[in-house]
């Protein structure tokens, strides 16, 4: 039973050390999407969402559109608990998994059977469930001997194989994903796409944000346009 | 969940117990990527103490005319417990801002951090540890039961140095130069430390060096390691210490436990 609701949320972060008044930040202001607003003295604040409201629950899977800087990222991190808003309330039930960046924790002087044990603990998995699912990462990533090697020799792209296997390879209530299918060769792509298909059927709530509107066309359910930290639902029409 | 908890630095703290599983693991992951290539890996640690208290103390104790039974096994246990209470100062400072990528991107208590920099250099401490205790046994001193007062005496240098890497670690977080500062003001402390010598060896200013919260720290432990217990007033200041350390940093943390994502 997941669930995921949030009640007049605003998020802002303070941005230290820059110019508060200058000619390019008016600029930046007008370009790109958070509003920059000055904090006390020359600290400089930037609403990246604000008065957000939403309801999820089981079932719903979310496309989340707006250009770069509109909010996107911040908003998946809100969800998943990293970023804290500044009014308003988040309420969260259920096991939440995020594939942001990939590769939080990864050691690169260490192999990769090392670092997928790594990434799994802080993914919160034990051990024994991390040893269960290592051959299926391995079957994933087809990196075979490689992952006795330090993950410091590995092309950007094996990398990015054994980061997503180990990313998408809990079974979370509430799954959280930034745009990552546009790394790796085309067989990776054509693989990553089949895992996280399968993904997304067994979780509870999905948010997924993405610039391809065809790849949120065809996996969600419920549309959300950021613009400017504001945000509204739109239907599948309206993308 | 609430979002605007008051007391968000406490429950970062009591999720961070639950995690104990990860701390221990990363702290032992990171010493064992640290020394990956390396034939003799952490055990470098024990030649390099070795050799430099060796070097040192037989040479100083000719210079300072004292004798190398006692001056060695001193200056040993000081480089040691320096080793651990400055490395851990020095890497407090970049602590969350090192973990930038796990801090932004999984949902975890930020007070893992702190315990597994803690933790690491227990570990390496437990390398270097030995170094003492065969240096004082080839010199003729005896070791004590008292010496196990020395166990006591790490547990309340720990929580006081636990308290310590979080205090820097957040303002540390906040203000870049923080790190740049301790960098620098750590080898003054060291001279001004009773490192290499004993407080009591000072003629006139003993009082004085008391006032120094390092000499409390190196003497808890090296006190027993000698043979006699720690004076009274050296306990009682790392009690005070642990009391009012903790009190403003979790202060500090509850305050500003919700922005420290956004300064990484």
């Amino acid at each position: 039973m997941a669930i995921l609701t949030f009640d007049k949320v605003t998020v802002q972060y303070p941005i230290y050390n820059s110019r508060s008044m200058s000619l390019r930040n008016q600029l930046v202001r007008i370009s790109t999407g958070g509003r920059i607003e000055s904090e006390a003295g020359h600290i400089q604040v930037v609403t990246a969402l604000s008065d957000v409201s939403f309801a999820l629950q089981d079932g719903d899977a979310v496309g989340l559109i707006g250009h770069n800087g509109a909010g996107k990222s911040t908003l998946l991190r809100t969800m998943a608990g990293v970023y804290y808003p500044i009014s308003g309330k988040v309420v969260r039930q259920g096991r939440v998994a995020t594939v942001l960046e990939l590769g939080a924790g990864m050691d690169p002087e260490l192999s990769g059977y090392e670092n997928i044990i790594r990434m799994g603990i802080l993914m919160g998995l034990s051990m024994t469930e991390i040893r269960g699912k290592t051959q299926d990462i391995e079957s994933f990533t087809q990196l075979g001997d490689f992952l006795q090697l330090p993950v410091r020799t590995y092309s950007s792209g094996m990398a990015t194989r054994l980061m997503f296997a180990v990313a998408t390879s809990t079974q979370p209530d509430i799954l959280l994903v930034d745009e990552v299918f546009g790394t790796g060769d085309a067989e990776f792509q054509v693989k990553a796409k089949e895992r996280m298909e399968a993904l997304i059927k067994s979780v509870g709530i999905f948010v997924f944000a993405s610039h391809s509107h065809d790849l949120i066309r065809q996996y969600c359910n419920r549309f959300f346009r950021l613009e400017h930290g504001l945000l509204a639902e739109i239907a599948s029409t309206d993308i | 969940m609430l979002s605007n908890s008051k007391f968000a630095g406490i429950a970062d703290i009591a999720q961070a117990f639950q995690c104990a599983r990860i701390v221990a693991f990363m702290a032992l992951s990171d010493v064992k990527a640290r020394y990956k290539r390396s034939v003799l890996g952490p055990l470098w640690l024990t030649l390099g103490t070795a050799g430099g208290s060796a070097g040192l103390g037989f040479i100083w104790s000719e210079l300072f005319h004292i004798d190398a039974a006692t001056f060695v096994p001193t200056l040993t246990a000081g480089l040691i417990l320096w080793q651990f209470i400055s490395g851990i100062i020095t890497e407090s400072t970049v602590l969350f801002s090192r973990q930038a990528a796990i801090i932004r991107n999984l949902n975890l208590p930020l007070a893992i951090h702190p315990a597994q920099l803690l933790l690491r250099h227990l570990i390496n401490l437990a390398h270097n540890a030995p170094v003492f205790f065969v240096v004082a046994l080839v010199l003729g001193n005896h070791i004590t039961l008292t010496a196990w007062l020395a166990l006591p005496g790490l547990i309340l240098l720990s929580l006081n140095l636990l308290w310590l890497t979080l205090f820097l670690g957040l303002i540390g977080a906040r203000f870049r130069d923080i790190e740049y500062l301790t960098t620098m003001v750590m080898p003054l402390f060291m001279l001004v430390s009773p490192v290499f010598y004993r407080p009591n060896y000072l003629p006139f200013s003993e009082h004085i060096i008391w006032f120094n919260p390092f000499s409390h720290f190196i003497e808890i432990i090296r006190y027993p390691l000698l043979g006699s217990p720690p004076p009274l007033f050296v306990v009682e200041t790392h009690l005070a210490m642990l009391v009012v350390g903790w009190s403003v940093t979790l202060w500090l943390f509850n305050r500003q436990h919700h922005r420290i994502a956004f300064w990484v």
